[in-house]
């Protein structure tokens, strides 16, 4: 009955676990402002011109056009923020800094999520079996293998 | 002496070969010249420019339909663009004395106009400079390093992208044969 009871337990967190996780990776922030999205567009395009810097973060001179690019089309309200992302990797192909959810790219979101669950799965074994192991309990035998080395024992503070 | 210091007295020459190679390799190789390349624009229409002129005027791209156009993005700083200057030039000539020549533009890449002006006074060049404050070509075009150079036709198709310098051999040998072929003379 305990047993069972701590199962449901553990259920019942793992499913509000998952619906919350499910919940926060599908509810929208709501409104951004200008500035917001012209950031967070940014932050997902790479510098065509330097090492693993992004568009928001670069202070060349090719990433500040694009950056005025994307304000500019952020200002004119004419195109969602993939639409933009896609225009600049249009003209400036291989500049999505985070690969596309599609074929072997989506490799890159599925190992970890596989990583994780498979590494939670392997902790839950091996305290269930320390736990199985914890429960073993000393027969007569063991009792007279530890009585025999106490016998045995000599404390060296002896005689001192 | 101990087994590290001798190592070190052995090593010392080898990077001293290797610097003395690495600089050779260096003064010798050859800039990196120009190279025809691809872009998605290529066969669409050309994006819709529209700007100012250094000097007084305004740039439409759509307005130059009927005339093969070349766009040479430019900027007075750069190396390779200075290098190209004569190449340009020299090209701009040849197409001055042909019917239907090649109009040729330089669009202004991060540069103000002074500098562009001091430069095309010294150096020659007289063909219309077009401004670009805030990039809007260059991303339209999908520059991101200068010199680039664009050919585009009659039709307002874009044709050709040039990255590095240019000659201004390949330019009007390739035009030409793209003029030859859009009049049913190529095979």
């Amino acid at each position: 009955m305990k047993r069972l009871k701590g199962r449901l337990v553990w259920s019942m967190m793992a499913v509000l676990a998952a619906v919350l996780l499910a919940f926060g990776a599908t509810r929208s922030s709501g409104p951004s402002t200008q500035e917001e999205r012209i950031d967070a567009i940014s932050k997902r395009l790479a510098c065509p011109t330097c090492n693993g810097e992004s568009i928001y973060v670069s202070r060349a001179s090719a990433a500040e056009s694009i950056r005025n690019e994307i304000a500019r089309q952020v200002a004119a309200g004419q195109r969602v923020d993939d639409e933009i992302v896609a225009y600049i990797e249009s003209r400036f192909p291989g500049s999505l800094l985070l690969p596309p959810g599609e074929g072997v790219d989506s490799l890159v979101w599925v190992l970890p999520v596989v990583a994780l669950v498979c590494g939670f799965g392997g902790l839950v074994v091996v305290f269930r079996k320390w736990k199985r192991e914890g429960d073993v309990q000393a027969n007569a035998d063991d009792a007279g293998v530890v009585a025999a080395a106490l016998r045995d024992y000599e404390d060296p503070t002896e005689g001192l | 002496m101990n087994g590290a210091s001798r190592l070190a007295r052995r090593l010392v020459p080898v990077v001293g070969i290797v610097l003395v190679a690495f600089f050779v390799v260096l003064a010798v190789s050859k800039p990196r010249g120009e190279a025809e390349v691809s872009s998605p624009l290529i066969g669409n229409p050309a994006p819709a420019v529209q700007s100012t002129i250094i000097g007084g005027g305004d740039f439409d791209l759509a307005r130059r339909k009927g005339s093969w156009v070349v766009l040479n993005f430019f900027n007075s700083t750069c190396v390779p663009c200075r290098n190209e200057h004569p190449e340009l030039i020299k090209f701009a000539d040849e197409q001055t004395s042909l019917a239907d020549g090649a109009e040729l533009f330089t669009v202004v890449n991060d540069d103000s106009d002074e500098a562009v002006s001091a430069f095309f006074n010294e150096k020659g060049g007289d063909w219309d400079k077009v401004r670009d404050p805030d990039g809007t070509i260059a991303v339209a075009f999908g520059v991101a390093k200068v010199p680039e150079t664009w050919v585009i036709d009659p039709s307002g198709f874009v044709r050709m992208r040039v990255a590095g310098e240019v000659t201004a051999s390949l330019l009007s040998t390739r035009i030409a044969a793209m003029r030859d072929m859009s009049n049913g003379l190529g095979s």
